[in-house]
């Protein structure tokens, strides 16, 4: 029988944009069809469904302060609904659910300075934030945004970057892993946590939110130790297998000493003072 | 549904195997219409005769064992964009790799008798991704038709299909079948008992292999009340050794265990063990 | 509290069989075990029965469940819930305590009607225990009995069963067999109160613990060396523990095509924390991928997690785990009292 209160039931989206960002990753912008908002705020995901494919979370890669009604997915094309996401075209619809999870404390940043650390894709749910940061300036103390990336073809967003590198209010370093002899990059070269000293980190004032692959965490983490970062200044964002993203289906919890968490509901941002003790978590 | 010019061609070929998924195929029925809807297949030997050498998706049966199939194979994987290898022998090597744990001779004798010296066969059987790339596998002996829709359905529209890791003991229990392990309990608790005081069962004991056996067959075997043989092979990392301890345990002999898991699993055991 | 008897109890069974739209399930023999089934005839009926292979849950959250339909062609999708009403005789109080648990979920995280639906459109019959299973340790989970989450109770006092009821559906359905009700006296409200004096005796007598210190005790032992996995060592990650639980809930959702690929459904069926993919990534990234980290998991959430979440402890002491588990290693009895012991499992 037919069923109008489904919690699993996606709303119909419209591809409106379609962009190329490296090899494997693309930009799309997203229209529900019946015309509502998605109403998210930064760090959020929605699950995204393909009919006869299946479902992904993804984050919400555009900043609620731009471009509504329409939102951005960021996606790379790793399996089998991403890269069906991949064929599609401009005009085809696909399903939404959501926004779920939580974000990123946006309000409790204000008046902070922040750090921004993003590993390749980590970029897709921290330029949510950034570019809401970056709209509601004044609220927000100095702004550090470090970017690595395997190597230069994988930077993404290349006009947003290089205006976060131009711009005074704000201090940014690129650094790739590796640079092939004949490609022209003027940024660092070398993994992402050899940027970290280099920033002033100001103990009673410095946030931190870091997004990237799971590897990346412990490397990072390591070097804000040194600097004496308090962890209750430190954000990260987690990803989890993921099926239901309404903390039903159980695949996204993390076990601790003392207790378990949804990446779905209680994250995918954490508090790393909430998660440090979590062996199953970084 | 796919216009005509677009619809993907579909061969199946033959080695050394019954056939038996083919048949299984074959005697699809209603499915198969619908499979004809999306495809065509150009090279059927079980119901049709003519043959083509223009194929997309090459379905692969049998394990292999000679040069000159190796060869053949190869041929196929050129032609092709994708080959699935179709039921276990292919699969994992299936019930052909039994003979990968026994002397050569022995088994060209038995099987052969006196024409054995004039076969050039190789002394194991092998899968077919032992010797060409493979884009999908169809496990089972014989294979299960919903997962061959499900395989075909997946390559149709590029995506990988959704083929248990898990075991058959997954399946079993969804159709909440009586365990084999549980259906006589006071024989096994009998053998068990004899185990401890005399160091061996009192008499052979019940074997499932269903808790190393991938799954995807929805468990048929315990369903109709037989037990599982494994015929679609380990799961990726399966623990034998716990399994064999508790077949053990349950009444069978060292040799039994090892005679059971050499069935279907000869081949992947012999990967496992070079993996480690 | 309201009598039937034996004979006039089978009676209304059949009747109910015979004309109530709804499906009639009872427990029944599966050759040397029992199961919830629909019901032929109320012969079938086991109310003697000591635990059933799967849970009653199965009618809730089934195996394999549709939640929505497709057409790839017309790119449309349809929400659905099959509900099928039914009436359920013979759930064990362990098992009424158990949906209660999984109510809890369902409602409380985002109200999920493709599980309440069906709840909602059941009648739960639950029967006190006969019999219970060699494995079954209800009584020191405090399981054994349960003022709650029935519509109807039974308890076999010989050539009647006492009947109290739980709900306004309950005493709905009893309104078929109004005419066959006894009043009670004092005598079955005895022979009630000596039928659960005498439960305990039925139970596996070697738990320690105590439920509630579960929490602080799996705490204690999360990090313990070697516990885990000395434990763990013999797991073949064969969910079974999982999927005859009464407790785990855990699903994967997945897209189901037909061949002509126009037609499709997305399902959502039985998953396990103990599968070895339950917790894998696209990149081959398994957030649990050891044996010892999946079996310490299924322990947090039976005896930590519910209880941080909701004050319930999530094993309801059915045994189930614990007798189906073929290399005999899932006994919730074992490990906590080896923690209660103070073993550290090297
Ligand atoms: C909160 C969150 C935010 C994310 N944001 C982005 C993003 O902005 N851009 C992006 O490209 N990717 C993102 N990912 C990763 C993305 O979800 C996976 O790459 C994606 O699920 C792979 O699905 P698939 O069907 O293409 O791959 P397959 O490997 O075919 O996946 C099969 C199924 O496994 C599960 N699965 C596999 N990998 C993952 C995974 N990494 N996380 C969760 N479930 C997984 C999914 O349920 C999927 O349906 C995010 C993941 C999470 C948890
Ligand atoms: S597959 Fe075999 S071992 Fe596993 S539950 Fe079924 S009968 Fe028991
Ligand atoms: S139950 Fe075992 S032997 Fe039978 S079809 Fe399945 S895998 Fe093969
Ligand atoms: S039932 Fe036993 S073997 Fe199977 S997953 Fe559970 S603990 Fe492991
Ligand atoms: S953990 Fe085992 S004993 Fe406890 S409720 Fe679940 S199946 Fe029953
Ligand atoms: S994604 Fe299902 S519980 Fe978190």
């Amino acid at each position: 029988m037919e069923s109008n209160d489904s919690l699993f039931l996606p709303e119909q989206a419209r591809i409106i944009g379609e962009r190329e960002l490296t090899s494997n990753t693309k930009l799309f912008d997203l229209n529900f069809e019946n015309g509502k908002e998605l109403n998210h705020e930064p760090g959020q995901f929605v699950e995204l469904s393909i009919a006869g494919i299946g479902e992904a979370p993804i984050s919400v890669t555009s900043s609620p302060t731009r471009g509504t009604p329409s939102f951005e997915l960021c996606v790379r094309a790793v399996g089998n609904v991403t890269n069906a996401l991949h064929r599609m075209n401009v005009g085809e619809t696909v399903g939404i659910r959501g926004p779920f999870g939580t974000g990123f404390p946006a309000e409790e940043l204000k008046g902070h300075d922040l750090l921004f650390i993003a590993g390749g894709l980590g970029i897709a749910p921290l330029r949510s934030l950034i570019n809401y940061v970056l709209d509601n300036r004044d609220d927000y103390n100095e702004i550090n945004i470090l970017y690595g990336c395997k190597k230069p073809c994988e930077q993404m967003f290349e006009d947003e970057v290089s205006n976060w590198a131009r711009r005074q209010d704000i201090y940014h370093e690129a650094t790739v892993d590796y640079c092939p002899d004949e490609v022209c990059w003027e940024g660092n070269v070398g993994v992402i946590t050899e940027l970290i000293p280099g920033v002033d980190i100001d103990l009673d004032e410095t946030y931190a939110v870091v997004c990237g692959p799971p590897v990346m965490y412990k490397f990072v983490l390591q070097e804000l130790e040194k600097k004496e970062l308090p962890h209750d200044q430190i954000y990260l964002s987690l990803e989890r297998r993921m099926k239901c993203g309404i903390g039903e289906c159980g695949h996204c919890q993390i076990n601790g000493a003392e207790e378990e968490l949804y990446a779905c509901q209680d994250g995918p941002v954490f508090n790393y003072e909430r998660i440090k003790g979590f062996e199953e978590a970084i | 549904m796919k216009p005509e010019s677009v619809k993907p061609k579909v061969a199946f070929f033959d080695f050394a195997g019954c056939e038996g998924d083919q048949l299984q195929v074959a005697n699809m029925e209603e499915k198969i219409l619908d499979l004809i809807e999306v495809v065509d297949v150009v090279n059927f030997r079980e119901i049709m005769t003519e043959r083509s050498e223009d194929y997309d998706i090459a379905f692969v049966e049998g394990s292999i064992a000679t040069d000159h199939d190796a060869e053949r194979l190869q041929g196929i994987r050129e032609n092709a964009s994708w080959v699935v290898a179709l039921g276990s022998c292919a699969a994992i090597g299936g019930i052909n790799s039994i003979r990968n744990s026994q002397p050569y001779d022995l088994v060209q004798d038995r099987v052969y008798g006196d024409d054995a010296d004039k076969i050039e066969a190789w002394d194991v059987a092998k899968p077919i991704d032992a010797i060409v790339d493979v884009d999908g596998y169809v496990y089972g002996c014989p294979i299960n038709q919903d997962e061959f829709v499900h395989v075909v359905e997946s390559l149709l529209q590029g995506k990988d299909p959704n083929i248990p890791t898990y075991p058959v003991c997954v399946e079993c229990k969804m159709n909440e079948n009586v365990c084999v392990f549980a259906r006589n309990p006071e024989k096994n608790a009998a053998n068990i008992k004899a185990a401890v005081d005399n160091g061996s069962p009192a008499e052979s004991g019940p074997f499932c292999l269903g808790p190393v056996t991938r799954a995807g067959c929805d468990s048929q075997c315990v369903n109709e009340g037989t037990t599982c043989w494994g015929c679609r092979g380990l799961v990726p990392n399966p623990n034998e050794n716990a399994h064999q301890e508790v077949l053990e345990k349950y009444g069978l002999s060292v040799d039994e265990v090892i005679n059971k898991f050499n069935l279907y699993f000869g081949w992947q055991q012999e990967e496992l063990k070079n993996e480690q | 509290m309201k009598a039937i008897g034996k004979a006039e109890f089978s009676n209304f069974v059949d009747e109910l069989i015979a004309d109530d739209p709804r499906e009639v399930i009872g427990v029944q023999a599966k050759s040397n075990k029992f199961a919830f089934d629909p019901l032929k005839s109320a012969e079938d009926l086991r109310l003697d029965y000591d635990v059933t292979i799967l849970p009653p849950k199965k009618y809730f959250m089934p195996q394999r469940e549709t939640l929505v339909k497709y057409n790839t062609n017309e790119g449309e999708m349809t929400a659905v819930n099959e509900v099928i009403p039914r009436i359920i005789f013979g759930i064990h109080p362990y098992d009424l305590i158990a949906i209660q648990q999984m109510d809890k979920v369902f409602e409380e995280t985002h109200s999920d009607e493709n599980y309440l639906a069906k709840r909602r459109e059941s009648v739960l019959v639950g029967v006190n225990m006969k019999n219970a299973s060699e494995w079954s340790f209800a009584h020191t989970m405090g399981t054994a009995t349960t003022d709650s989450g029935y519509d109807l109770m039974l308890t076999d006092i010989g050539d009647k069963y006492a009947v109290e009821i739980g709900s306004v559906k309950g005493s709905e359905l009893l309104e078929e067999a109004k005419s066959q009700l006894d009043d009670v006296g004092m005598e079955e409200i005895e022979k009630v109160r000596e039928f659960k004096e005498e439960l305990p005796d039925k139970f596996r007598d070697d738990p320690e613990f105590d439920p509630f210190e579960l929490p602080r005790l799996l705490s204690e032992y999360y990090g313990k060396d070697g516990f885990w996995e000395e434990n763990a060592e013999d797991c073949l990650s064969c969910g079974t523990c999982n999927l005859v639980c009464p407790t785990c809930y855990c699903f994967d959702v997945k897209d189901v095509n037909d061949i002509t690929l126009t037609e499709g459904e997305r399902l959502r069926t039985w998953d396990g924390c103990m599968l070895e993919a339950f917790a894998q990534v696209a990149g081959d990234e398994n957030f649990r991928e050891e044996k010892a980290a999946r079996y310490r998991h299924r322990y947090m959430r039976k005896g930590r997690y519910m209880y941080n979440k909701f004050g319930d402890i999530a094993c309801v002491g059915c045994g189930r785990c614990s007798e189906q588990c073929v290399p005999d290693i899932a006994d919730p009895v074992d490990v906590f009292n080896q923690m209660k012991e103070g073993t550290n499992g090297i």
